[in-house]
């Protein structure tokens, strides 16, 4: 999209991973609204559109807070379809949800076919430190094996929960313009993103 | 007697009436003792009857308990071949040529036949209405069991730039989503042009909840599509997120019936497919929205507890169905056919549940019995729950009985017989009052359960005392091992008691016969050891040689409570033979284990063995008095009749009263039968008359 001059600021699609319950929901409302949902109720798929500055550019993101369960996997890949930039959430109170975000990290490679696709471990619900199960040596050792930035939030306090939106952000418009040019450069093999991108045109 | 005893038993017997009379009619005391003994005899063989009767009903009490349990298990037995039966009908009904879960469905749902028929018209009516307002979508009709499930009118957006791009109308059918563009130069009845069809399986719906501006929005992704609409208001934008919902959930159960029933039955399948009026799923359609998704999952769901052992939520979810299926049944006069469906598979599952619990508590050879009861109570609380109880109780009982076996087969016979016993009614009676606990609390409140325990319990403890007399009822074992070994089983039975069941009556019952025939036996050893030693004797006072042996003696036989102090002339002599003191102790032994091991049933052959014993004592004493001519002689053979007469038999009473309650006949016999040997020879100051009264009576 940024290749080609549009009305519209740059869009970047930025998709909420994680099992249910780990807060994926709390953290987009709290970087939406600023505000802390407290009561849980489990998210179908809901989408959020934001016109926001990232480092004086004006840009928009694109928000879409997914299932934790999805019964078919044929439309669960099309959610990741859809991104370019990955949030995959767990709780730090909640061993199974880090366990899961090694699945959620492998049916995202596969369906993106991209080893170096804009991602983040977030590590939610750091404001319940006395209710921890998960490390965060643990945590950064599989972020780091995956080659990816690991960070812990709060939804509920706000810690570092713009942090994660941006940095993910900056990923994917690094992304962008690293493509731009070697799409430029020597008319690579459309990858199954490139597609998508053209059928929307 | 007779007529006394019809009196008694009239109705309008009157008791002070009755004494009235007989005081107006008898003169003088001794007929009234005549009378008073006459009803006193009466009582007491009224009494003996009544114990005889109570004996046998309790016999016949635990034949019946017995029967009883036996019977149930048949019935239970009966019951299980014929869910077998039904279950093997259900699926061979289900397999027959007729194709799907029809055969079930038929008897069920005839009147319906004629609703579905006419539904089925309208849907194909619906579905032709449609062919003909949309331009190319001629396959529409190609797949049998499309329904129409919503239809409207949207505005595709752009999704990049939120702009409008058309006016779009979409379709949702069961099995996915037609979207159809407004055809702008319309002709005749076709307002629409097709424009594309996404499979329900790979379509991801996503409900915008902000983009600036644009309200009412919501997104198809479907790759590689990304498609954004508009409706018209929020309450049409979120019906069609619902009925999305619905239409995806449906879907995915009625896969999961049609892998089922692939599974089950293949071959039947095409035959369905070629006449669509019959297949059961286009009806269904519009009620598997109606059903809660829990209900439509519990049989997968409940497979899955099974399989990972948690039974507990296994059973939660069975009863929330069954539940369920109660309450939906009376307010449905002709139910569905995915009911019944589900029921019918919740029933299985029930089976199932129910057979995996038993095993779980089967008793095989290859399973550990380390858990113990404890391992049992989960399945058995869980086979209560599900309304079991009687065969979880066959199984704990069995369980009970090889737990029982092996800590029996542990208690290794080394050493003595009375370390052997102890450690055995030990291991049995701590096991019993264990299980007894666990049975209790695993069935608190049912009286059928609680009979079969105590049928169960009997028989272990028939095969405790059968064990038990074998290997303590041996000629070599003395009598005061084998009282010993009495005692402590006995003790040991008591413990149940603190349970309420009193097994004390039954273990007396499996001892009596060999206990009567122990102490005969016992008593002929000392009737023997009395001929030999009288043999020998030579009627001399007993030489202690020594005053410290003396004084040894002495204590040692007011140990026994019998001070023999009065006997003692010149420092070491004692005026009793050797004899005499070596039977003494004799028989006081065998008093002791005979008043230890006393129970109602054994107190006449008790009385009858002291009797003889002391009988054939006094007999010898009494010959060699007759045959003695010197009158010093006579004197000391006296005082020896004198102490066993008087002095023994008077220690023998006092320990036999505070054991049973009142003093022996036989011993009051003897001492009656025998007061002419003191009388005869020695005319003193003693008066034996004292113990010739029946002062009990």
């Amino acid at each position: 999209m940024s290749k080609k001059p549009v009305t519209q600021p740059a869009l970047h699609k930025v998709i909420m991973v994680g099992s249910g319950g780990v807060g994926k929901s709390a953290l987009t409302l709290q970087f939406m609204y600023d505000e802390f949902v407290e009561d849980y109720e489990p998210t179908k798929a809901d989408s959020y559109r934001k016109k926001i500055l990232l480092d004086g550019e004006e840009v928009q993101i694109d928000i879409l807070d997914t299932a934790g369960q999805e019964d078919y996997a044929a439309i669960r890949d099309n959610y990741f379809r859809s991104g370019e930039g990955f949030l995959c959430i767990f709780s730090i109170t909640e061993d199974e949800s880090f366990q899961a975000t090694q699945d959620f990290r492998e049916q995202i490679l596969r369906v993106k076919n991209d080893e170096n696709i804009p991602f983040l471990l977030v590590g939610n619900k750091c404001d319940l430190e006395e209710r921890r199960k998960v490390s965060y040596q643990e945590a950064s050792d599989r972020a780091k094996q995956w080659g990816v930035t690991y960070v812990e939030t709060s939804a509920k306090t706000r810690e570092h929960v713009d942090k994660v939106f941006f940095d993910l952000m900056r990923e994917i418009r690094a992304r962008k313009m690293e493509e731009n040019k070697t799409n430029n450069g020597r008319g690579k093999d459309k990858n199954k993103r490139k597609k998508l991108k053209c059928v929307i045109l | 007697m007779d007529p006394t005893l019809k009196l008694f038993v009239s109705t309008d017997f009157n008791p002070d009436k009755y004494v009235r009379e007989l005081s107006q009619n008898c003169i003088g005391g001794p007929e009234l003792v005549r009378l008073r003994n006459k009803v006193q005899s009466l009582s007491e063989e009224t009494s003996g009857k009544l114990k005889r009767n109570v004996y046998q009903n309790y016999i016949q009490f635990i034949e019946t308990a017995k029967e009883i349990s036996h019977l149930e298990s048949e019935m239970y037995q009966l019951s299980h071949l014929l869910s077998e039966q039904r279950s093997l009908l259900n699926s061979l009904s289900n397999t027959s040529v007729l194709g799907d879960d029809k055969p079930v469905a038929v008897e069920v749902v005839v009147n319906s036949e004629d609703n579905k028929k006419q539904e089925e018209e309208a849907r194909q009516n619906k579905l032709t209405t449609i062919l003909e307002a949309v331009e190319g979508c001629s396959n529409l009709l190609e797949v049998s069991t499309r329904s129409l499930m919503h239809e409207g009118d949207l505005l595709e957006l752009d999704p990049m730039e939120n702009t409008p791009l058309k006016r779009i109308h979409g379709y949702l059918f069961n099995d996915g989503v037609m979207l159809a563009a407004w055809n702008s130069n319309r002709r005749g009845p076709i307002r629409y042009k097709f424009e594309a069809f996404y499979e329900l399986g790979s379509l991801a719906v996503v409900n915008v909840r902000d983009l600036g501006n644009i309200k009412y929005a919501f997104k198809l992704l479907a790759f590689p599509d990304t498609r954004l609409f508009q409706s018209t208001s929020n309450s049409t934008k979120k019906e069609w997120l619902e009925k999305f919902d619905q239409a995806k959930k449906a879907r995915l159960t009625q896969d999961q019936i049609k892998r089922e029933s692939f599974a089950e039955k293949s071959p039947s399948r095409s035959v369905s497919i070629e006449s669509p009026s019959l297949n059961p799923f286009e009806e269904a359609e519009e009620e598997v929205a109606s059903h809660p998704e829990w209900l439509m999952e519990t049989p997968e769901e409940l497979d899955v507890y099974v399989a990972q052992r948690h039974f507990e939520d296994a059973l939660t979810l069975l009863h929330k169905a069954q539940e369920y299926f109660k309450n939906y049944l009376p307010h449905h006069h002709q139910p569905d056919h995915t009911v019944l469906d589900l029921k019918r598979k919740v029933e299985q599952r029930h089976l199932a549940v129910t057979e995996v619990l038993m095993k779980e508590l089967e008793v095989s050879p290859d399973k550990s019995l380390q858990g113990g009861l404890r391992a049992a109570r989960r399945p058995v609380g869980l086979l209560n729950q599900l309304g079991r109880s009687t065969q979880s109780c066959k199984l704990f009982l069995k369980l009970c009985s090889s737990i029982m076996r092996t800590h029996c087969k542990r208690v290794k016979r080394e050493g003595s017989v009375i370390v052997y016993i102890q450690h055995l009614s030990s291991a049995v009676f701590t096991n019993m009052c264990h299980m007894t606990e666990e049975f209790l609390r695993a069935f608190p409140n049912s009286p059928s359960c609680s009979s079969a325990f105590i049928v169960w319990a009997s028989t272990e403890l028939s095969i405790f005392t059968t064990h038990f007399i074998k290997q303590v009822f041996i000629t070599q074992t003395t009598l005061s091992t084998l009282t010993e070994c009495v005692v402590l089983a006995r003790s040991q039975c008591e413990r149940l008691c603190a349970y309420g069941i009193d097994f004390c009556y039954q273990l007396d019952g499996a001892f009596r016969t060999p206990l009567t025939r122990a102490i005969r036996d016992a008593r002929d050893k000392v009737t023997d050891a009395i001929k030999l030693r009288s043999l020998e004797d030579t009627w001399i006072p007993t030489n202690l040689k020594s005053k410290s042996g003396l004084a040894r003696c002495l204590q040692e036989h007011a140990k026994m409570d019998l001070l023999l102090d009065n006997y003692v002339t010149g420092d070491c002599w004692l005026q009793l033979t050797n004899n005499t003191l070596s039977f003494t102790k004799l028989f006081l032994n065998l008093l002791e284990d005979c008043l230890k091991l006393q129970t109602s049933e054994l107190l006449y052959t008790i009385d009858e063995v002291l009797f003889d014993i002391l009988d054939a004592q006094v007999k010898y004493i009494g010959q060699s008095l007759r045959s003695e001519k010197q009158v010093e002689q006579r004197q000391f053979i006296t005082k020896n009749v004198d102490f066993v007469l008087i002095t023994l038999i008077s220690l023998a009473q006092k320990k036999y009263s505070t054991v049973v309650g009142f003093e022996s006949f036989g011993l009051k016999r003897l001492v009656k039968e025998n007061t002419a040997l003191l009388h005869g020879v020695t005319p003193t100051s003693r008066q034996i008359t004292k113990y010739s009264s029946n002062e009990y009576l």
